[in-house]
């Protein structure tokens, strides 16, 4: 028994060790490029269609990233950022839907959904498992039945 | 004459559709057999119309007959001959012949194959079916999407829309994307007629299995050729929005590919029928519902193209539809109980039954983040965007996932499985992903989702690697040549599970570790970026027929001269950036002419300012104060592995012709992280002589 699991066990290890050091991030605070950068992604260019102020070179766009590092370097944090620039462009300029308020649907329905389809699933395996339970549990009137048409 | 002989055509194929579907329904009904055997006869009707007035519109094309509106809005005498061609699917009304010319071949083909069985009622159905949506879609032609519209005669046409006639994958991408979305009405009317009909055995799936897998190969096909096509256009190095039309085309694949799974568990154990049945109304109507949104201008995309007062038909008829599909199955769901359950969790069946519940959520999400801004300013005036970060977000874990399950899923057997079985069998797969991950962690490189994926997909990938092959190998022992052990549906599905994981690391990989900036550099200036070395050579100006261009050199790596540019089009006041791709096995470096130097011009007219190729873009100004004389900024994406997602892309599709080849025997059996673009002039330019000036040659190449 141990042996057949030696493998595996030596194998998860190996791996959650390879993911703690994988996953690990670079010490010290993000920088500022990499804090524009995690803004930027999230906010939509002002006048392209669905591309985000890190991924446009379109003038709007640059305009947008260059406020944001501004504001980055003067040291305000990510969300007042964004309540700014919600401020000026309305709110559809942000790329992630808030989670609160209408649009937490987004986030909310498939949360449910996922949920559910556990739930489902558990309830439909373990009603198969019930149902096939009694089968193999004999009572003793069927015994007594049996033996009855045997003998 | 082009107009005249068009509008006949469409209407013959309108009144094609609705006799035939007319004639049939008395057949079916009356039981007259006699009646039946017509059905062949309207579709071939209705593919001789479609096929003329196709011709008509590809003749007033041609022959730039600009009395038609169509033409006179989509071509000019400037347009070269493949975009002229192509100029038939630039825009909505011929998009909708176009449509309207494959689906009528569909039915045709259905019909020819189909011929002898013409009395049987299924068959009956399933063209009645064909015929009620080619009416609905010519319906349209003569109505509110008439390509044959005529009016006043203009000297000369506007052209396709710049973006239309940039690069030559414009003629694959449309007509392979239309082939897979339309060839889903056939597996569709199948079902309606079963559904119809009441007989729900097992038949009409077998009937239309190669026709799935036909429709979901090409489909595959134009969506990757689709991003390739957006990768070498648009200009601003990605291939993969979530824009709501291509999330259009992405929704019917995921319904469609679940499908062909779930659809094994009702071959074998005639289990998850009424799913089945919804998973192909559910893909049929996701198609409609894409023509709905890429076609009515509803969303704004950068696919919008076209707009229409089309919306509240399209729309009216998804909801017929679903309406019918629903109706149907509630009616027959008494005749839809399966015979059988699943016995256990950990089983062939159980494996699909989650992967089903994965795609389904995965098409519920992508769903719900495209039509919510909609919804949210119809209803309560709200604008909310929807955008990359919640589909990645969403996508990634639902990604990792399907990963997981193409590893463990194909070496599962149906009904249930011990655990010796899995351990012994996902042994090496398991090893080989782990190994994966560890390599890649001594190579350096961080990040858990990037790791996730690139294990899994070694996981994934060793596991279809391992059941090719078994196999085969089985195959040869019994003295099969490779070949014919090869075909067949199970290798062929193995195969695209490689293409898929190839796909998936390639998109991780692209999306993690690429690099995104600008450099400013004066002619014969080099600097290095993300580990390549540019040297900007010059700009010179190029005079096409249908365009005047402004190309930039750009010799990458000491090698070849790459020329992103910047085109004009006509008389169109924005220019259209045009990118050039080193293109490599490791990494790609994408590059784009962001802004020419000063006092470039083309062909003696003033400079075009560029929008990088998205429209509606503002033009624009000079990203910067004044630089060096005759400099120029490049736009310069380096990412690593894009080249493998198209070869992925070819994979699937070989895995899919591999599948659908007859079997000689019965077998038992992606995190973001790109780089902030470095503010103009950060990237230094480290070498270089003296800026020399710009070498500016107008006109000829």
């Amino acid at each position: 028994m141990h042996r057949r699991w030696l493998s595996w066990i030596v194998l998860a290890v190996v791996l959650a060790v390879a993911l703690a050091i994988g996953s690990g991030t670079r010490p010290g605070s993000a920088t500022v490029s990499q804090r524009v950068d995690r803004i930027a992604r999230d906010v939509r260019c002002p006048s392209c269609s669905g591309l985000s102020v890190a991924e446009s070179d379109a003038p709007t766009a640059m305009a947008v990233r260059q406020l944001i590092t501004d504001r980055v370097k003067a040291g305000r944090s990510d969300s007042s950022i964004e309540t700014e620039l919600v401020h000026s462009y309305g709110s559809g300029i942000l790329l992630r839907p808030p989670a609160g308020g209408v649009a937490a649907v987004v986030w909310v329905v498939p949360l449910v959904a996922a949920a559910a389809a556990a739930v489902g699933l558990v309830v439909v395996f373990r009603r198969r498992r019930l149902r096939a339970g009694p089968a193999s549990t004999v009572s003793e009137e069927d015994r007594a039945l049996v033996e009855q048409a045997l003998g | 004459m082009n107009a005249a002989v068009g509008r006949d055509a469409v209407l013959l194929g309108f009144l094609a559709a609705v006799i035939g579907a007319v004639t049939l329904v008395v057949g079916l009904v009356r039981r007259r057999p006699g009646a039946l055997r017509n059905g062949v006869v309207y579709a071939g009707l209705l593919l001789l119309a479609a096929v003329v007035a196709a011709a008509a519109m590809e003749h007033g094309l041609l022959t730039h007959d600009f009395s038609l509106t169509y033409v006179a809005q989509n071509n000019s005498r400037e347009t070269p001959l493949l975009f002229t061609v192509t100029g038939m699917w630039s825009a909505l009304e011929g998009s909708i012949l176009l449509w309207a010319l494959i689906l009528s071949g569909y039915i045709a083909a259905m019909a020819w194959r189909f011929r002898r069985r013409a009395e049987d009622p299924v068959v009956g159905w399933a063209t009645v079916t064909c015929f009620v949506v080619a009416a609905f879609f010519f319906g349209l032609m003569l109505g509110p999407a008439n390509p044959f519209h005529t009016g006043p005669v203009p000297p000369d046409g506007l052209g396709p829309n710049p973006l239309l006639q940039d690069h030559p994958l414009v003629a694959f991408h449309p007509p392979l994307l239309y082939l897979g979305f339309v060839g889903f009405t056939i597996p569709f009317s199948f079902a309606v007629a079963a559904l119809a009909t009441g007989r729900l055995g097992e038949g009409w799936l077998v009937e239309t299995r190669r026709w799935t897998l036909f429709a979901w190969g090409l489909l595959t096909v134009g969506i990757v050729l689709g991003a390739w096509w957006s990768y070498q256009v648009l200009g601003w190095g990605g291939f993969w929005a979530w824009d709501p039309v291509e999330n259009a085309s992405f929704l019917p694949w995921l319904c469609g590919t679940a499908y062909l799974h779930s659809v094994m568990t009702q071959e074998r154990r005639g289990l998850l029928r009424v799913w089945n049945l919804s998973l192909l109304v559910a893909t049929f109507s996701l198609t409609i519902l894409g023509t709905f949104l890429t076609r009515s201008g509803v969303l704004e995309s950068v696919h919008s193209f076209s707009q229409s007062t089309l919306g509240p038909i399209i729309l009216g008829f998804f909801g017929l539809v679903v309406s019918v599909g629903i109706g149907l199955i509630a009616w027959r769901g008494d005749r839809l109980r399966s015979p059988g359950s699943i016995d256990a969790p950990v089983s062939r069946e159980g494996a699909f039954l989650v992967n089903n519940l994965l795609f389904a959520g995965f098409a519920l999400v992508v769903l719900l983040g495209t039509v919510f801004p909609l919804l949210s300013e119809a209803v309560r005036g709200q604008q909310v965007s929807v955008g990359r970060p919640y589909f990645d977000t969403m996508a990634r874990p639902i990604g990792l996932a399907l990963l997981f399950f193409m590893a463990v899923a194909p070496v599962l057997p149906w009904r249930k499985a011990g655990g010796e079985l899995l351990r012994s069998r996902l042994q090496w797969p398991a090893w080989a992903g782990t190994l994966v991950v560890v390599g890649c962690v001594a190579a350096g490189i961080r990040g858990l989702a990037a790791l996730l994926a690139f294990g899994l997909g070694a996981f994934a990938g060793t596991s279809a690697l391992r059941q090719l092959v078994l196999s085969t190998g089985s195959a040869r022992r019994r003295g099969m040549p490779l070949w014919t052990g090869l075909v067949g549906r199970a290798n062929g599905g193995m195969i695209v599970h490689l293409g898929v994981v190839l796909i998936a690391v390639a998109l991780s990989a692209s999306l993690s570790f690429g690099h995104r900036g600008q450099v400013r550099l004066a002619p014969g200036q080099q600097t290095r970026f993300a580990g390549h070395t540019l040297t900007y050579l010059g700009t010179r100006g190029v005079l096409h027929p249908n365009r005047r261009e402004l190309e930039a050199a750009v010799r990458v790596d000491g090698g070849a001269v790459y020329r992103p540019a910047v085109s004009q089009f006509g008389s169109a006041a924005e220019g259209i950036g045009t990118p050039s791709v080193a293109s490599g096995l490791t990494s790609d470096v994408y590059l784009t002419l962001d802004t020419p130097p000063e006092g470039a011009t083309v062909g003696g007219g003033p400079g075009p300012s560029i929008v990088n190729g998205q429209p509606g873009t503002a033009p624009a100004g000079p990203t910067a104060g004044p630089g060096p004389a005759g400099a120029a900024v490049i736009g310069v994406v380096v990412q690593p592995m894009v080249a493998w997602l198209w070869i992925g892309g070819a994979v699937m599709a070989l895995g899919t012709v591999i599948a659908a080849l007859p079997e000689r025997r019965r077998r038992a059996a992606r995190g973001t992280r790109l780089e902030q673009p470095t503010s103009v002039g950060a990237e230094t330019p480290v070498t270089g002589p003296e800026p020399a000036p710009v070498v500016v040659r107008a006109g000829g190449s």
